[in-house]
This record gives structure tokens, sequence and C-alpha cells, in this order.
């Protein structure tokens, strides 16, 4: 017995998760009675499918070398490729594109049409068309998880759907982008202007040239489109989000928040009647007033109250565990459903 | 809220009189000390004060029991709400007066502040903008004034975290 997967996308992301499979296949297998087999790997121009398995070694090991995963798509789609191969699982990880979220979407439609389950990182389908791939997949007796679009390794989504089941949760803040959260902290720290602290972001490679994706709060009205829509159930998409992103933050701002013992972050909020994304005035000694890259979720509660998750928000192995949960996840349910035992 | 206390008339009464206020957590606003205005013995002071709540005045009323200090008055209490943003850009003078004039117009409004910062520096300019309604309700139009002015005039707002 074996849970078949097919990946697409193999940068970062999909190479973690292939790493990640070959190191913890074993675990999951003596779990839950399944082995993970990867049997296919697509990347922006090469692929390889082989229904016997494909040893994740090998093709991290190609990919380095070669700098392709097997042999050229030549003009022909995942979708193409796909329609008459055997699997069960596809780990969708390509780039997220928030204009039309293609090609991802279109990999994920034909993965959750043709009854496959979906794992997924990729935000932009999903805070473009949340609402389309939830039906695709019920329609089609499908199931889609995406733990790492949000939070990567910080289980927001799954805390929230299995471990607060019984709560009504009646609002969630949280500082979603690592990227802004260091360039307002050394503004705070070091009191440099909004340009010197970008500068040294990118630097450490924390930020790209083209900085608008995080700095104009595109990421992070991205995640809570899809927090909104995975957790409260509104049916929104990534345009319905009001953004305001932080470089209008001065440092005159910075200062004059301190004076007050407060800090600035760029917080998302999402509840049933709010949908935002701004800088925020965050108490110090509060958890959104976390420091450097992480991530902190503050998710507020009628039984238990307010509940603070952090973690690692980006990364390439951070990105993989929350793929593999949501693996794992899969396979316990199979496990269930199968009247397997659980170890 | 106001309380008219009445108090012995010997020197540390007034001391006395007011430490329960901090103990509790309160915030003193300001203190009329009546030295002209004996009744019973006793010389007349009228304190404004902020309590965080009807625990905390309870406590402060059994202090001032035990201290001997008689309450003659006291305001009925009202619960207030915070506000409070950073605006960053170019806010001019006309822009600042029309944010008070607007928060100020404000129905249910307690009070309203706001501090102005230029770095000497880099010229960039700040305001603190802080205050507090009586009603919750009010948060949101306070919300909604200074996001629609902030739109129209282009610069940054940054507002509190609230609950």
């Amino acid at each position: 017995m074996s849970v078949d997967i097919v990946m697409v996308g193999f940068g970062t992301v999909g190479q973690g998760v292939a790493e990640a499979i070959g190191r913890k296949g074993a675990i999951l297998q003596s779990s839950f009675g399944e082995k993970m087999r990867l049997v296919g790997v697509f990347d922006s121009s090469s692929y390889e499918l082989n229904a016997k398995g494909i040893d994740p070694r090998e093709v991290l090991a190609r990919k380095e070398k070669l700098g392709k995963v097997g042999a050229r798509l030549d003009g022909s789609t995942v979708p193409e490729l796909l329609a008459d191969f055997d699997y069960d699982v596809m780990v969708e990880v390509t780039p997220t594109n928030i204009k039309d979220g293609q090609p991802g979407l279109s990999h994920m439609m034909c993965a959750l049409t043709a009854g496959i389950d979906v794992v997924t990182a990729n935000k932009g389908p999903l805070a473009l068309n949340f609402k389309e791939l939830a039906q695709a997949a019920e329609k089609h007796g499908a199931r889609i998880r995406f733990e790492a679009s949000v939070g990567a390794a910080t289980p927001i989504i799954n805390v929230a759907h299995e471990l607060l089941v019984a709560e009504k949760i009646h609002s969630i803040r949280a500082i979603v982008n690592g990227t802004c959260n260091f360039i307002l902290n050394r503004m705070a720290d070091e009191g440099l202007p909004f340009d010197q602290a970008l500068r040294e972001a990118q630097e450490l490679g924390y930020a790209e040239k083209d900085p608008s994706y995080d700095v104009d709060g595109i990421d992070s009205a991205a995640k809570a489109a899809i927090l909104a829509n995975a957790i409260f159930g509104r049916e929104c998409t990534f345009g319905d989000v009001r953004r305001v992103g932080i470089r209008g933050v001065s440092q005159e701002a910075v200062a004059l928040a301190a004076e007050e013992k407060k800090v600035i972050r760029l917080v998302a909020e999402v509840s049933p009647s709010r949908l935002e994304v701004a800088p925020r005035l965050v108490p110090t000694g509060h958890p959104l007033a976390i420091g450097g890259t992480l991530n902190v979720f503050q998710i507020i509660t009628d039984l238990a109250g307010e509940v603070t998750l952090a973690g690692k928000g980006a990364g390439r192995l951070e990105t993989a565990s929350a793929v593999l949960s949501d693996l794992a996840a899969l396979m316990r349910e199979n496990c269930v459903a199968k009247g397997r035992e659980l170890k | 809220m106001h309380a008219d206390l009445r108090l012995k008339d010997v020197p540390g009464q007034l001391v006395r009189a007011l430490e329960p206020i901090s103990t509790f957590g309160g915030n003193i606003n300001g203190v009329v000390h009546h030295h002209e205005k004996v009744i019973g013995g006793r010389i007349s002071v009228n304190v404004t004060f902020e309590v965080k709540g009807q625990k905390q005045l309870e406590g402060m009323l059994q202090a001032w029991k035990e201290r001997d200090v008689d309450v003659a008055k006291l305001s009925s209490l009202f619960e207030t709400y915070e506000f409070e943003y950073v605006l960053a850009g170019d806010i001019s003078p006309q822009e600042l007066r029309g944010i008070t004039e607007g928060i100020e117009a404000v129905h249910d409004l307690d009070s309203v502040e706001l501090r102005y910062s230029v770095s000497p520096s880099t010229g960039d300019k700040a305001v603190l903008v802080y205050g507090k309604v009586k009603q919750k309700a009010a948060l949101d139009r306070v919300d909604d004034l200074l996001r629609q002015r902030a739109m129209d005039a282009g610069y940054l707002l940054i507002g509190g975290l609230g609950e």
C-alpha cells in the first residue's frame, strides 16, 4: 500500500518537500501503514513521471547538477501530462501568482476534478479562488489542505480546524510577513529610516529586489483572505482585503510610538466583520510585538480566551514541514477510513 | 468621576485621602482643596479622577472609610473607551485643526489630545492622536473620520489594536 505523490513545482519549497519525504517517509509509514512515494515531479521546464517511484535524493541531485528534474516539457502542460497518470495526491508548490493564480490554479483544478487530493503552499489560487477550489473538491470527493500557505511551519489552520473545533473564534490578529517585521523592528531598535532597513533586509535575503509583494502588504493580504475563507467561512478574495503597507512608516512615527511604549507592526486582522492588513500600534510586551522574522497569530476565542501561536513563517524546510503535516493528515484519515490501527 | 471628600483639618490628611486612588489603579485629574470651607470640623476636597471599574471604586470607598475620610458626594461611574493613532506623512496645520474639530464633534467624546512631532534632521512629521469616548460605538465614528481624512489628505494612519 502506498500514497503516490506528484509534486508540481520544484523550487525552494518543492526541493524542501522532497528532502522531508526522504527523511520522514519511513516514520509516516510506520505510523499509518502506507508508504509515501514520490511518483512525479515537475519543475518549470521539465518533468519525470514514474509509477514505480522516484527516489527523492536522486531527483534532488539531478536538479542540483543539471538544473532540471527530467525530460523537457516541450510545450506540454501539467494537466495534459497527468491526464492518464495514476496517483493519489498532488503537492502543488509552484510560485504564488496573485494576479490570476496561474498556473497553480489550473494544476489544482485538474487534480481536484479528477478526485485527486491536493496539498499546497501556493497562496495565489487560494486567495483568489478559494470557493471554486473548495466546491471542486467537494463535488469530486477530493480533499484540499493548505497549512503551508499561511504561516509556513506555524500550524494556524490545522489548530483552528482540529484543536479549537469546539471554540467560537471571534477574531485572529497576526503578523504574517517576516520581512515587514524585520524592517519595522530594525527601524525601532536601531532608529533606521525605512529605505535603509529595507536595503538591509534585501542584503540578508529576507526581501526581494522588488519588495512590493512584502512591504505593500500583498503577501499579508493574500494570507488574510485565506484565513477568512478557511476559518471564518467568509466568501472573499484577496481584493476584498483592506490593505495598507509599511512604506509610509517614518522614523518619527516609530519614535512617537516608542514614547507611548508601543511598536508599529504590520497586522493582519480577520473576523466575521473585519478583513484588513495595516500598520498598527502594538504595546511592547504584547504577543504581536514579536521581533525578528517570526510569524505570530493571536486567536481570540469564546472559551479558551486568547491563544497565541508563533513560529517560522517561511523557509525551505519550515514550509516543507507544513506540507508534510498535511500529507500526514491525509494518511491518518485514510488509515481511519480503512479501519487500520493508528500507531 | 468626581468625589467631594471631607477630611479632618490636620496635616497629612490630604495625602491619606488621595493615596487610595493610586493604590487601586486610578488616575487623578484634578484636586481642589477648600481650606476655607470647614463643615463640622472637616474641610472639603473635590477630586476628579479616573477609575478602572466598579471593583476598584469599591476598594477606594472602603479605604476612605478605614481612613476616616467622609465621602459627601460621588458622581456616577461611567465607562470610557480609549483610542490612539499615530499619523505619519505630510500633515498641514489646517489638517490638524480639521482632525481636532472633527473628533470634538463626535458624539460621546470624553477627551482628545494631539501631539505633533517633526524630526529636525529629516523633516519627518508624525502626530499622536489620543482620546477617550463614553460609548464604544463612538470609537467607530472616530475611526471612520480619521480613515477618511487620511485617505483624502494622503498620509498614513496607524491605529491601535483596540480591545
